[in-house]
């Protein structure tokens, strides 16, 4: 029972850092972006071959693949996406899609679907018969302090609170002088970069291939809908929940069971809360 | 409008005469053709007439396939086992409609995604009634393949035919007239007095019927159905984009898109081994900026002005 | 203008005549692949193997067909990993480009599917990489499959490993909800409780598991002798992992067929020491043959010589597939697809994969399949005892 809760929370901090980037890009920009599971591969991808190549451990990667993704992202979304983000969901999701299809076919090109992974054999350490795997450990830790370090970012820099003003009303923060494009350019890159971040840890865990793209995105979207969207404390209160509800699911109901419970909640909750657990009324 | 219905009759006539002027490849096209016709017909009630976007299309197709493929293997006969499905299929849609269509615009889009894996999830570990991850084995039609052929490829065209003139009934009609207002402005049709919730049921509900259909013939036609491709996301995804490429909330748009989609498909991207996906993927780059009304509300100045650079008017 | 469209007459004329003319003396045989998706790597390496089969027998001339021969085209189409495409360019191979044989993909679902059109046209189908029974129970006539049914995998490895280490007595099964796996799985449970050993755990994980930690903390819990797993490589790499991780661990741990692919020993290293899987096919097979390759060591070469890797049970399944069409295509002295589907029903041959006979379904008989262990790094073989290489070493 407690190995199935610390599976749970391990699992649900990794889970925050997909929904992280997710949620904030569709709750400021109200967009869907459907490139970001094909995103975290991606990152996951290059960590692995740059692994590969020169042994470089993916914790020192954490950073360039960070900052690599932000620029992918904010140029992606200057140059494209900016042109439509003011038509409706459905213009914008397929936009989306169809970027997401030329990026995941340009993965399997060159990186092949086949399952890559990361041997890193740092072992695990146990705790009153609970085991801990350490890898997985050190992604949930720096799951929560790059999620934290985002949240600290939207809170106090200059940047981070126009991102939050265009969120709660882009009108108003477009009267205040604040330069939409820039912010939504810069929003998208944060949400790419999150995606990056969080590709790197996945890689540490997890073995890495096309196939799974889709899975992760129909994670953030659960996660986004059970903590809220665009803000960053319900990502991570709905990636721990999401964790723990596979977690005990699968030990309950058995591991047929434990995703489809998952969504069965978030439709639940589409019903009642829309806005999640902590979301701020979204849009619509 | 009746632009719409020659040129529907002129598409239509094309793919019901297929097996005298062409090979069972041209007859299985066509057939997906209509298939695809009757898909995007129906997404356009819920999608193109009330705007919200539903991506619970493959939800409705697979539910069909399974109820389809269960009855005719319980001996249920061929026609009835799909009309039977279709039932099935618009009741579920009707409940569904009513907890749903509650949230709007991303949170439905996300919703109705969600109960296409939940579907898909539920499909495959209920193993003793749908077979699970097996998938379910359905008789093969009797006759060889040019009389089977024939069936299916009228068989589908029924279903746009129905769906076709149920698009231009609702179009005329005053329940089009109330769902084209809630696309407009929900709370203005509300406080006008119509039944924003009774409309939007009836709308999701029918936008699912002849998706169960197609479903279920579907099942009769291959002979084999498997949770994964029943209930294809890419599927869901890909009926929508054909709305929008020939023209959403139009009488023809759909059909026109599905039309074009599906020759794009057969004949220009298969050929590209490696990029077919790209090329799916710029094609509908291409039609997001470029086609933002679908084909057949191209404006062409604006058009020309675009793809100089000048940003439209 | 009348110069030009001359010019145009004559050229389409050429083709047209070249053409009718190239049509009529190769053996078409059609080809649909998954190239893109989610099998790409599956359909990529039936690809390798089929044009390993296609340049020996060109090269020899062709395939007898009565008393000329004939070059052999392969058409190939990429399916994209999508059930529907599958369907479509099977019936386009054998409607537009009028194959007369076909194969069939990687895979129980699209095998079905590719087979379904095929019965409608009367056309032979040869599939390399299907071994589930539920693939067969159609009725099918026209298609014949190489891999061996999943019963004959496990039953032996039960008896082998029982009577080897007899204090094994109880055995947890975990497995992927999905045909092939799943028939895996079940198989399992049948055997071994013929056997008489107690399963302490047995449940399925749906398409898509990102996560075992529960099942797996389950089955820790249960304290098995024996840990049995079934799904495609990335599932059971995961798996591995999070056993390692969780310390989840017995005496005997086999994932099928994990092994028997280069790239679950790859992407484990150290965590694949003591796994064990059966398998189809081994290249240390030694099969003497009268076809294109003539023996399991010929083939090995070669292959390795091209690809600088080895071989597993889908390419060498991929080949004799050809190559079983191809003898029977021989026998029957001609194309008529009733002559050769007959010759293909009453074929009875060993080649260079081993013995082919199909049985009344269209499934190649089950005979000894090679049970693998991974030891010191090494992929070797523990059964039949004609080919064995070592005993089973218990995982420390």
């Amino acid at each position: 029972m407690l190995q199935a809760l610390a599976n749970g929370l391990m699992l649900g901090g990794l889970y925050a850092c997909i929904a992280v980037g997710f949620s904030l890009v569709w709750g400021v920009l109200n967009i869907i972006n459907m490139m970001h599971g094909s995103l975290i591969i991606f990152a996951g991808y290059v960590t692995y071959f740059i692994w590969y190549g020169t042994k470089l451990s993916p914790i020192v990667l954490l950073l360039p693949v960070i900052i690599a993704l932000f620029i992918f992202g904010y140029l992606l979304q200057y140059l494209v996406i900016n042109r439509v983000v003011k038509r409706p969901v459905l213009t914008t999701l397929t936009l989306t899609f169809g970027l997401d299809m030329i990026l995941y076919n340009f993965m399997n090109s060159f990186f092949e679907a086949t399952p890559r992974r990361i041997s890193l054999n740092w072992g695990s350490f146990t705790i009153a018969d609970i085991v801990l795997p350490i890898d997985r450990l050190v992604a949930m830790a720096l799951a929560f302090i790059l999620t934290f370090v985002l949240y600290l970012l939207l809170r106090t820099s200059k940047v981070g609170r126009a991102i939050v003003a265009v969120r709660m009303d882009r009108d108003a923060a477009s009267l205040m002088g604040i330069q939409i494009p820039q912010i939504y350019a810069i929003t998208f890159g944060l949400g790419a970069a999150m995606a990056g971040a969080c590709g790197v840890l996945f890689a540490v865990a997890f073995p890495v291939t096309t196939n799974i793209s889709g899975l992760l995105l129909g994670k953030a979207f659960v996660i986004c809908v059970i903590g809220g969207l665009g803000s960053v404390p319900g990502a991570l209160i709905g990636g721990l929940a999401l964790g723990l509800i596979e977690s005990f699911g699968s030990h309950w109901f058995g591991p047929q069971n434990a995703i489809t419970i998952g969504f069965i909640l978030m439709l639940i909750l589409l019903m009642v809360r829309p806005t999640g657990l902590l979301g701020v009324k979204g849009y619509e | 409008m009746n632009k719409s219905i020659t040129a529907f009759l002129l598409v239509f006539i094309t793919l019901a005469a297929m097996p005298f002027i062409a090979d069972n490849y041209f007859v299985k096209l066509a057939t997906f053709i209509a298939m695809y016709s009757a898909l995007a017909l129906s997404w356009n009630f819920i999608g193109g007439f009330t705007g919200y976007p539903s991506f619970a299309t493959a939800a409705f197709i697979g539910l069909g396939s399974y109820a389809g493929a269960i009855l005719q293997n319980a001996g249920i006969n061929l026609v009835t086992a799909w009309v039977f499905a279709s039932i099935i299929t618009i009741i579920f849609a009707a409940f569904l409609g009513f907890a749903i269509l509650r949230v709007k615009g991303h949170y439905f889009a996300v919703g109705s995604i969600a109960v296409v894996e939940v579907l898909r999830l539920i499909t495959s570990s209920w193993s003793s009634f749908t077979g699970g991850g097996d998938g379910l084995n359905v008789k093969i039609m009797e006759g060889g393949p040019d009389f089977a052929g024939r069936v299916f490829l009228y068989a589908m065209l029924c279903v746009m035919l129905l769906a076709f003139l149920t698009t231009l009934w609702v179009d005329r009609s005053k329940f089009g007239f109330g769902l084209k207002a809630i696309k407009q402005n929900e709370d203005a049709a509300d406080m006008v007095g119509i039944n924003v919730t009774i409309y939007k049921i009836a709308a999701f509900s029918l936008s699912a019927v002849f998706c169960g259909t197609t479903g279920a013939i579907y099942a009769s036609w291959i002979g084999y159905i498997a949770p994964v491709d029943a209930f294809s996301i890419l599927t869901t995804l890909k009926v929508p984009v054909m709305v929008l490429l020939g023209g959403e909330g139009t009488v023809f748009g759909p059909v026109l898109g599905a039309l074009v989609f599906v020759i794009l498909e057969e004949s220009v991207w298969a050929h590209f081994l490696e990029a077919n996906q790209a090329i799916l993927g710029l094609i509908i780059v291409f039609l997001i900026f470029f086609l933002p009304g679908g084909i057949l509300k191209i404006d062409y100045r604006k058009l020309l002005a675009k793809i100089r650079g000048v940003k439209g008017a | 203008m009348s110069k030009l469209f001359l010019k145009i007459f004559s050229i389409v004329g050429i083709l047209f005549a070249t053409n009718v003319i190239y049509a009529q003396e190769t053996i078409k045989i059609g080809a649909p692949l998954a190239l893109t998706g989610g099998l790409a790597d599956e359909g990529k390496k039936q690809q390798i193997a089929y044009d390993m089969w296609l340049k020996k027998v060109n090269a020899a001339g062709g395939i007898q067909v009565g008393n000329k021969k004939m070059k052999v085209e392969l058409i190939t189409y990429d399916y994209q990993t999508d059930e529907k495409r599958a369907q479509s360019l099977a019936e386009k191979l054998i409607t537009q480009d009028k194959v007369s044989f076909l194969t069939s993909p990687f895979g129980s679902g699209h095998t079905k599917v590719v087979a379904g059109v095929a019965e409608r046209y009367g056309i032979p189908v040869v599939a390399p990489v299907a071994s589930s029974e539920s693939v067969f129970n159609q009725g099918y006539k026209n298609l014949f499959g190489t891999l061996a049914a999943n019963s004959g995998i496990v039953s032996n490895m039960v008896t082998l490993f029982t009577k080897q280490y007899p204090q094994t007595k109880k055995i947890a099964i975990l497995g992927r909800e999905d045909v092939f796996p799943k028939a895996m799985a079940a198989e399992m449970k049948i055997y071994a409780e013929k056997a008489g050993l107690e399963i302490v755990f047995n449940e399925l994980y749906p398409v898509g598991t990102l996560d075992h930690a529960a099942s797996l903390s389950k089955i820790k819990a249960a304290k098995p002798d024996w840990i049995y797993v079934s799904g495609y490589t990335q599932d059971l790499v995961l798996a591995r992992k999070q056993m390692s991780d969780l310390g989840v661990n017995a005496p005997i741990i086999t994932m099928i067929t994990g092994p028997a692919y280069k790239e679950f020993t790859d992407a484990l290293g150290p965590l694949a020491e003591g796994i064990s899987s059966a398998t189809w096919w081994h290249h240390s097979l030694t099969y003497k043959s009268k076809d294109v390759f003539g023996s399991t060591t010929d083939f090995y070469k070669e292959f390795v010589a091209a690809n600088k890797s080895d071989p597993d049970y889908v390419h060498a399944s991929s080949a004799a597939a050809l190559i079983a069409l191809q003898m029977a295509i021989e026998k029957a002295g001609s194309l008529d697809k009733d002559k050769v589907r007959e010759q293909l029903a009453s074929l009875d041959v060993i080649t260079f994969y081993g013995p082919i006979k199909f049985g009344s379904n269209g499934m190649n008989q089950s005979r000894e399949l090679p049970i693998i262990q991974v030891q010191k790094g090494k992929v070797v073989v523990l059964y039949p005892d004609a080919i064995k290489q070592a005993n089973l070493q218990l995982v420390k």
